[in-house]
């Protein structure tokens, strides 16, 4: 590791990760599993991770920038095929690329990915570099099928370097390199204060362009290629990996309720009337789990992870109760054999030993409180950490046991936590926690956890949240499943283990959604995704214990150089409650600007909540609004409470990008618009003539 | 700068079967085939019924044994058993008109050439993806993502040096990005360019190397759906048939509309029925739209039972040039299709006939002969153009071509009812002068436009089309006066019906290129805005529709 000012040449070179992903943009007819309603991975064509892209032209601009160009190597893992991602990066300035190929390597989870490519980077930097420690691990943020966005910075827990999150652009001055990020909220400019680093790349709009010699140059490419025997590393495939996945299913139907109006005081009486009601989601109706040992049943195994084991064990339960058995000790060998025989129809006796096995478990597989990683905006706590102590408590009650919230910062104020329903908080407070660094944060963390070793660590899957969680889990050996939708406590009787956290997740770019679970770990760890899960009203009478823990951290521990933040004006919240989106439909730049402003402010007025201006692909490009704004698949895909599109038709694309709002409202004189179809409400009218009518209506309601 | 012996653009199976034939012939020569299309047979749709006797000749010289390979079993998987050449009389009435093709070919009558014996139905997209894997295997290079802009042409020497690729990262504005890359110039030997209907380069180097057209070209559009049906309605279709409907919806006695073209129906793969309309470019309704043509179509009672509740899996559009013969682009003098070292192949050149309306033989059957041609030109290589001319003339090429000319004219100009049959006559027609297809725009009606508006916005997704968005556009209207002050008031700016992609649209108090990322490379535009007033230049490449089983 060098300190970077003691830089001696300016010369850095780059390690580019790049990743083969299914081309979800181009989901084909045939793709989906008619049956079972899920996405055939297979079935897609496969493509550059398009953040990776992003990250090859960040390399690019380093390399252009700095003082001495220095090398770029491409490195990728997968199956053979993989290769045309690294064709992509030769075509496009890159010196030398890296496959990295072993069937021992898949079905890894990101921590068995980072592992073995943080290896993978050490050859790379002693036989490629020359032994070289001034070089960059440039990365994109996340790959589309998986979303996680673990794996760089699990890379970088791995090889204990800084990790420089969500780059959006780069600059050189004063013989380093500037990074502009995103935070929670804002942007950061940063500069690395070691080398090697790793860069996670969030955007850059300027991705590099093949050059037809470098095609060339691709086609004709020997690539190097490394096997699991040739990096040596500790955590791959199937084995080495931290979690495993208990189902995939399809997402559940959108349903829309495209109701036409008439007349616009309805429709902005609906409106009203409607926000903050969620959208109907199949799971709402899970009930409370209880604790097997708990349950009036001794046999009772409602609170399966899958439906099926769920019926399985109703069915072992009936039987049982034929042949009176109504305890654990009954059941002898020679009463097995009875009921082997009585299942014999449903199960095989394999089968059935398992799951008798299973039914005689009764000790939760996990012990320990429920925590929460809470996380700071400035001084202020997100309010992400109170929707998860919400979640926690109800974890935590259905588990018998507390809810713990470790918060690190300079002078915390707790009572809000706990009157949010923590029952421990955790409080580690030291001036050099003062700014986010994640190498001092992951540290602080990660040693409070491992002194008390809770059974459950929940996380913001918010930009700190996801780059601070995977790196604790990979530090304390632990599993991590991201930006989860849905947490519930069940059982896996049939694999011994009862009471453990299911995390619901949608992957492949929601097409499909997936529930995993922790193994191999002391602890159960997952990000969840901010607005998905309820607070509770706050009680200021509830009490908790506030303790107080040292932090072992000195200033050679920080990573990175803050220059620069800025939060909060100009900034575009597309993660508000409402958005106002216009079209090509509103005809004209004075048009969108005069209607969306005047809608988006009575919706304020009215709603008293954050509302924010979007805009179709067609109105950008018409010039009406800054492409910041852009929603849809190519834009930023959105879930507001509330979403309004005028004077858009609706484009399968954009559709998409804006499917997880609860309302849709659309507005558009053509009545065979597709939009409505995919939304709630809808009236026939120019934008014109129905936008101040609604805003009228709404300052009367 | 970069250099190989020949470049070939357009990765179509004109020019892949140019570089496969060179390169079997002269396994050393470095042959480069670029493409616009981010990957192999993304631009490429047709009306899928093949005579395979050219790609029998090609593939039997470079891959003995191919017809026993995989993935020609199922390129060639659905031979035509059943022929349906229909008159639709209206919505409702349909007649089989194919005994009338098989007496015409029984007297040698040139329409016996419309029938579809022996050939093969299947997806130009897919026979394209195959021969660019084939040709790689032999050692041709075959990049995508391309685009060619122009030629670098030397007008004193008569002579081309090389290509020049078209700019990337430049915004919308004109300036330039960061990541701002020059257009490369390739230079090369022999230059082959096999772009497809209506191409750029070919258009250019035409105008640089005074090439001529006896006849103006004159070109169609085909709107096509890929449509998956249920069991029972594959079967009741059968896999091996071909339906091909002239009459109703383009064309229906005394007041009904009168354009030339016609219905497609094929099966393309096991649950899935494609549905085409080819409409000449000669239309005269302002109002008109061939997606239009195409509803109706499938709206037509023999049609409809076997797509009715099926879904669009698939959709796109291409034109077809027609000019036949005489529209073929020859050099004054030697009256080659190219000059010098710049040959011209397939539809780039125009080599469809017209009366069997097929191209897809001639285009393979020009790239055998441009191979050929480079192979014996290697010490000449100004002579390659004459010398190609020469062997598609001994291949029979130029005599079929013959064969089917006027076709097109006759229609133009006397209309589909005396159009087509005077065309029996042959040669002893003579030679109609027919303007530009653009001409003829009116501002009347078309008599039956569906209640409801095509839904563009699905098949343009359901084209997969798309392009780098910050670009400039890459539709240009040359006078913008024009199209508020003439063709709105008289035509009603006819391009934003008809653009099958719904690029067009009045924003404001302009008529613009208003989603130009829509755009699927048909080029119907260019050729038939009422006043020329619109251009296609050629976008960054990668670009435009990603069709897959067209």
């Amino acid at each position: 590791m060098l300190w970077v000012n003691s830089y001696i040449n300016g010369m850095s070179d780059y390690i580019v990760l790049v990743k083969q992903v299914p081309d979800i943009t181009q989901i084909t007819d045939n793709a989906f599993n008619l049956e079972t309603g899920t996405l055939i991975r297979s079935r897609l064509a496969s493509v550059i991770n398009e953040l990776d892209t992003n990250a090859l032209a960040i390399a690019g601009r380093m390399n252009q920038l700095s003082d001495k160009p220095g090398k770029i190597i491409a490195l990728t893992m997968g199956p053979p095929a993989a290769e045309e991602v690294l064709r992509y990066c030769l075509a496009r300035r890159c010196d030398s690329a890296v496959l990295l190929t072993d069937k021992a390597l898949g079905g890894a989870d990101t921590c068995a990915t980072a592992n073995p490519l943080a290896f993978a980077i050490k050859k790379i930097a002693k036989e490629l570099l020359g032994g070289s420690e001034d070089y960059y691990v440039v990365s994109g943020m996340q790959s589309v099928d998986g979303d996680t966005a673990q794996v760089p910075a699990q890379i970088a827990e791995e090889l204990n370097m800084p990790c420089l999150p969500y780059v959006t652009d780069v600059e050189y001055k004063n013989g380093r390199f500037e990074f502009k990020g995103i935070i929670s909220g804002g942007s950061q400019v940063i500069s690395n204060k070691k080398v090697p680093a790793v860069i996670t790349v969030a955007k850059y709009e300027y991705p590099l362009f093949a050059t037809f010699a470098g095609t060339r140059l691709a086609s004709n490419f020997k690539f190097i290629q490394w096997g699991a025997n040739d990096i040596n590393a500790t955590h791959i495939g199937i084995n080495g990996s931290k979690t495993r996945v208990i189902s995939v299913f399809p997402p559940g139907k959108t349903t829309r309720k495209c109701r036409g109006v008439k007349d616009a005081g309805e429709l902005a009486k609906l409106m009203v009337e409607n926000f903050g009601k969620e959208r109907q989601s199949g799971e709402s109706a899970h009930d409370n789990y209880v604790l097997p040992g708990k349950r009036k049943n001794l046999f009772d195994r409602r609170f399966e992870g899958t439906k099926k084991e769920s019926e399985d064990y109703k069915i072992l339960a009936d039987v049982l109760a034929k042949l009176e058995i109504k305890e654990i000790k009954q059941i002898t060998d020679e009463v097995k054999e009875k009921i082997a025989a009585a299942a014999s129809e449903h199960f095989h006796k394999k089968a059935l030993e398992d799951m008798l096995a299973g039914a005689q478990v009764f000790e939760p597989a996990y012990q320990g409180q429920v925590w929460i990683a809470a996380e700071l905006e400035g001084d202020v706590i997100h309010p992400a950490t109170f929707e998860l102590i919400g979640k926690a408590r109800d974890l935590a009650d259905s588990l018998g046991t507390q809810v713990g919230v470790v918060i690190a910062g300079n002078n915390l104020e707790t009572k809000e936590l706990i009157a949010a329903g923590a029952d421990f908080v955790y409080a580690i407070e030291h001036p050099l926690l003062g700014e986010f660094d994640p190498v001092i944060y992951r540290k602080v963390f990660s040693d409070t956890i491992a002194k008390y070793w809770p059974q459950i660590v929940l996380f913001a899957a918010t930009p700190q949240g996801r780059i601070v969680a995977p790196m604790i889990a990979y530090r304390l050996g632990c599993g991590l499943t991201a930006d989860c939708t849905g947490l519930d406590i069940r059982d896996s009787s049939r694999k011994n283990q009862v009471a453990i956290l299911m995390q619901t997740r949608p992957a492949l770019g929601g097409n499909v959604m997936a529930t995993i679970c922790t193994k191999d770990s002391k602890c159960q760890m997952a990000t969840a995704r901010p607005g998905v899960m309820k607070r509770l009203a706050p009680d200021a009478k509830r009490i908790g214990k506030v303790i107080k823990e040292a932090a072992e951290i000195s200033e050679t521990d920080l990573s990175v150089d803050i220059i620069k933040t800025e939060k909060g004006k100009g900034k575009v919240n597309l993660g508000a409650d409402v958005v106002v989106s216009g079209g090509k439909g509103m005809q004209s730049r004075d048009n969108y600007e005069s209607l969306v402003n005047s809608l988006v402010e009575s919706l304020k007025h009215k709603l008293g909540t954050s509302v924010e201006k979007g805009a179709s692909r067609a109105a950008v490009e018409q010039g009406f609004i800054d492409r910041i704004h852009q929603v849809g698949q190519t834009g930023t895909a959105i879930g507001p409470k509330l979403y309004i599109a005028l004077g858009i038709s609706g484009a399968i694309q954009h559709m998409i990008g804006v499917a997880n709002s609860d309302i849709i409202v659309a507005v558009n004189s053509d009545p065979n618009a597709p939009i409505f179809k995919h939304c709630d409400y809808y009236i026939v009218g120019t934008i014109e003539k129905v936008v101040p009518q609604i805003s009228e209506a709404l300052a009367k309601i | 700068m970069s250099k190989t012996s020949v470049i070939i653009v357009g990765a179509g199976p004109a020019g892949l079967s140019a570089a496969m034939t060179l390169k079997r012939l002269q396994p050393e020569t470095e042959i480069c085939v670029i493409d616009k299309a981010a990957e192999a047979g993304n631009h490429n749709l047709s009306g899928a019924t093949v005579e395979t006797g050219a790609l029998e000749t090609l593939l039997d010289a470079v891959k003995p044994g191919w017809k026993e390979s995989e993935a020609a079993k199922e390129i060639l998987a659905y031979k035509v058993a059943k022929d349906n050449v229909m008159f639709f009389a209206g919505k409702n009435f349909a007649i089989n008109i194919h005994p009338m093709m098989q007496l015409a070919s029984m007297f040698k009558i040139n329409f016996g050439q419309m029938r579809h014996q022996g050939d093969y139905i299947l997806s130009i997209s897919k026979l394209t993806k195959w021969l660019c894997q084939l040709a790689k295997e032999m050692g041709v290079e075959v990049i995508h993502g391309f685009a060619a802009e122009d030629i670098i042409y030397d007008t004193e020497k008569n002579i081309a040096t090389g290509i020049k690729l078209v700019d990337q990262g430049i915004d919308k504005h004109g300036n330039k990005q960061p990541n701002y890359v020059a257009g490369e110039i390739i230079n090369a030997d022999v230059i082959i360019l096999a772009e497809g209907c209506d191409g750029l380069v070919t258009e250019k180097f035409i105008q640089k190397a005074s090439l001529e057209r006896r006849a103006k070209q004159l070109y169609s559009v085909g709107v096509k759906e890929l449509i998956r049906v249920s069991d029972e309605q594959f079967a009741k279709f059968t896999s091996g048939r071909v339906v091909h409907a002239m009459g109703y919806p383009l064309w229906t006695p005394v007041l009904g509309p009168e354009m030339f073209g016609g219905g497609v129906m094929h099966p393309v793969s096991a649950n899935h029925i494609a549905v085409g309309m080819i409409v000449g470019l000669d239309w005269k309704y302002c109002d008109f739209n061939p997606q239009d043509a195409l509803t109706n179509f499938k709206n037509h009672k023999f049609v409809k039972k076997f797509i009715e509740g099926g879904t669009i899996v698939e959709a796109g559009a291409k034109m077809i040039p027609e000019g036949g013969y005489f529209a073929l682009p020859r050099a004054e003098q030697t009256r080659a299709i190219g000059r010098g070292n710049v040959l011209i192949l397939g539809d780039a050149a125009g080599l469809v006939n017209m009366i069997k309306i097929k191209g897809l033989h001639n285009a393979i059957k020009s790239g055998i002969a441009a191979g050929e041609a480079i192979a014996l030109c290697t010490n000449n290589i100004t002579y390659t153009a004459s010398k190609y001319t020469e062997l598609l003339n001994s291949m029979g090429v130029i005599e079929e071509m013959k064969t089917a000319s006027r076709f097109r004219q006759n229609v133009a100009k006397l209309g589909p009812l005396f159009g087509m049959p005077i065309t029996a006559l042959g040669q002893k027609v003579p030679l109609f002068e027919v303007e530009e297809d653009y001409h003829v725009m009116t501002g009347r009606k078309y008599k039956y436009k569906p209640s409801k508006n095509y839904d563009k916005d699905t098949f343009t997704a359901m084209a997969a089309t798309q392009h780098r968005e910050e670009q400039p556009s890459h539709l240009t209207i040359i006078n913008r006066n024009t199209c508020m002050q003439k063709c709105k008031p008289k035509f009603d700016s006819p391009c934003i019906t008809f653009c099958p992609a719904g690029v067009y649209e009045t924003v404001g108090d302009e008529v613009k290129p208003a989603n130009p990322s829509n755009c699927l490379h048909c080029k119907t535009c260019q050729r038939k805005c009422p006043f020329d007033n619109i251009r296609w230049t050629v976008p960054e490449g990668s670009g435009g529709p990603r069709y897959k089983n067209m």
